[in-house]
């Protein structure tokens, strides 16, 4: 739930964002001043974004337009660790959950990946890793062939979407990797996914 | 008379590492091999303290005897005088007869087993260093065990495992009752699943020290370790053939996991399974004929057989909605594996011939069943303790040992060979 506030409000800054650039296309810039773009590196996330402003966007919508592009790639900071720590919290890149014991993609690893396959293609610089894990319910051996199984399917439709197959790699770790210690369906749940990781060239 | 004077002739010097060679010299009647035969062991005669000799030699020996299924320590009772009858006061078929002397830096050991009426049955010096006390321990408890059953005894064989101790899980070796522990890789990266070969010479395993998951093979002794190329991802599961240099293992191509063959030098790839669904975890079977592995085929994780070509699939486990982590006694006839039993880990034992099956059921998750040399013991992982602990337990499930303390611990695999 917070992760979908979250992008939403990143959506809303850069709509914002969007809108002022193209509102204003022909003032100078240092004039306009929007108040969005204070902080220079990271739009502020705007503190009273309600559920009822949020859905009167539409999640569909292609808010990234070419010309936003630049805006985009100057606030990604050099260091790739704090680069994909960004890139997670503002769902450039997001990673695709699983059900127990499948590979099958759910619609909502669907969308983060599509929202991810937007912007990687928007963003050739970097390749992507996709790591596939498990939750620790199955056994080690079965877990690392089905998180290879899992990444596959996840760079598979990656391509379907657009990105160069020749920028993804995959790699399974099983049950080895938890991002939650654990030991209840919260934990499992979180466990079973798809993390994508953005690597330099 | 005659007998003693030529055996007492055989006494050989025998220096460490050992050669090739044993000497077998029972007399015993294979009638008698059938019954477990008491033993009385002695403290060592010696003039080192005792503290020198006990914990790196005399407890392991004792020990292995206690748990060969072959020999019971008859107690010596107290207040025996020096020169007594001990067979008779221990009431023992047998007395070992040991006498340790140093000379240098080396340890002698003179081992005689001796009869109930005072005959020297088996008779042999060991030569080694300090450090070498408690391999010299397994071998006199392998021979004796082969004097008297005819048959290779398991106490020099090892356990490779994972262990998370040092940081990163790495490739370890532990002798057989736990004992020297020791770290065989320095990846500095997560490496697992080591199998051992059938000559107990090296160990074949997945290292992601690339970022990716590759297979290695190391040997015991050191040296480099070699990265075998397959060209495929995964390379989980390895396992080296019994009869020829081939590694069976799980590849993957574009997220379809299926069990491969590659040749040690990584030549000759060969794919075995041709499923959409996931493969995984083979094992050989003994005589590398035949390959069992897990399949998802059917919807849920289940054990298969095959030929070592492919062909003859057969299923073979039916209970249980997960079942993985299948491996082959050592003489083919019984395969263990992890089997869930009302939603938790459990290690299974099934009989290939009659398609019978066990459950030897235990506290947590019960992992990664690995049968010893002999086929008596099967050493596992549980999660029982809250961590992950290797245990070591009679294939009945009597005589269950904790082996590993320290960080995690993981992916037993017994080595094949015992002496």
């Amino acid at each position: 739930m917070s992760k979908s506030i979250k992008s939403f409000a990143a959506t809303l800054a850069l709509l914002a964002l969007v809108v002022i650039a193209l509102a204003c296309p022909k003032k100078p810039p240092m004039k306009v001043a929007p108040p969005a773009d204070t902080s220079a590196n990271v739009p502020p996330i705007p503190a009273t974004v309600t559920t009822a402003t949020a859905q009167t966007v539409p999640p569909e919508t292609d808010f990234v337009s070419p010309k936003t592009d630049t805006v985009a790639v100057e606030t990604l900071p050099n260091d790739i660790g704090e680069l994909n720590r960004v890139a997670q919290s503002r769902g450039y890149i997001q990673d695709a959950f699983f059900e127990y014991n499948d590979s099958t993609l759910t619609s909502d690893a669907q969308t983060a990946l599509t929202s991810s396959a937007t912007w990687l293609k928007k963003n050739a610089q970097y390749n992507l890793l996709i790591e596939g894990h498990c939750d620790e319910r199955g056994t080690e051996q079965y877990n690392l062939a089905l998180g290879d199984r899992r990444a596959n399917q996840a760079k598979e439709y990656l391509v379907t979407l657009g990105v160069d197959a020749g920028r993804i790699r995959t790699v399974s770790y099983g049950e080895e990797r938890p991002f939650d210690p654990g030991h209840d369906e919260a934990a499992w749940a979180k466990n079973r996914r798809d993390h994508l990781v953005l690597v330099g060239k | 008379m005659r007998r003693t004077t030529f055996l007492l002739s055989l006494l050989l010097f025998r220096a460490l590492p050992l050669a090739a060679q044993t000497q077998i010299t029972t007399t015993i009647k294979p009638e008698l091999a059938l019954q477990i035969a008491r033993i009385a062991v002695p403290r060592p005669e010696t003039t080192l303290p005792l503290e020198a000799i006990n914990t790196p030699f005399f407890a392991p020996l004792t020990r292995d005897l206690a748990y060969s299924g072959v020999f019971a320590i008859a107690p010596i009772p107290p207040n025996v005088p020096a020169g007594a009858d001990l067979a008779k006061a221990a009431n023992a078929q047998f007395v070992l007869a040991l006498k340790i002397e140093q000379q240098g830096d080396d340890f002698i050991v003179d081992a005689r087993l001796l009869d109930s009426t005072g005959v020297m049955q088996f008779g042999q010096r060991y030569r080694g260093a300090a450090g070498a006390l408690s391999k010299i321990a397994h071998v006199i408890a392998n021979d004796l065990v082969r004097t008297v059953n005819g048959k290779p005894g398991i106490f020099q064989s090892h356990i490779g495992f994972a262990s998370n101790r040092t940081g990163n899980f790495e490739i370890w070796l532990m002798d057989w009752d736990g004992a020297n522990q020791r770290q065989i890789t320095r990846h500095n990266a997560l490496s697992i699943l080591p199998s051992w070969s059938a000559d107990n010479e090296r160990m074949v395993y997945t290292s992601f020290a690339r970022g990716t998951s590759d297979m290695y093979i190391i040997s015991r002794r050191g040296g480099a370790r070699i990265r075998v190329p397959t060209g495929l991802n995964l390379n989980t599961s390895a396992t080296f053939s019994p009869v020829s240099n081939d590694i069976a293992f799980v590849g993957s191509v574009a997220g379809n996991p299926d069990i491969y063959l590659v040749k040690d030098d990584g030549t000759n790839l060969r794919r075995l399974t041709h499923e959409s669904s996931i493969e995984s975890t083979p094992e050989w079977s003994p005589n590398g004929r035949q390959i069992s592995f897990t399949s998802g085929r059917s919807g849920s994780p289940q054990i298969y057989t095959m030929d070592a070509d492919g062909s003859n699939v057969q299923r073979i486990s039916f209970e249980g909605e997960w079942n993985d982590d299948a491996t082959w006694s050592s003489d083919g006839s019984q395969i263990a594996y992890t089997s869930r039993v009302n939603g938790r880990f459990q290690i299974r034992i099934a009989d290939l011939a009659s398609r019978q099956s066990r459950i030897l059921a235990g506290e947590g998750s019960n992992e990664q069943p690995t049968w010893s040399p002999d086929g008596k013991w099967i050493a596992f992982q549980s999660n029982r303790s809250g961590r992950w602990q290797i245990y070591r337990m009679r294939v009945e499930g009597t005589d269950l040992l904790q082996l590993t303390f320290d960080g995690e611990n993981k992916d037993p695999d017994w080595s094949k060979k015992g002496d």
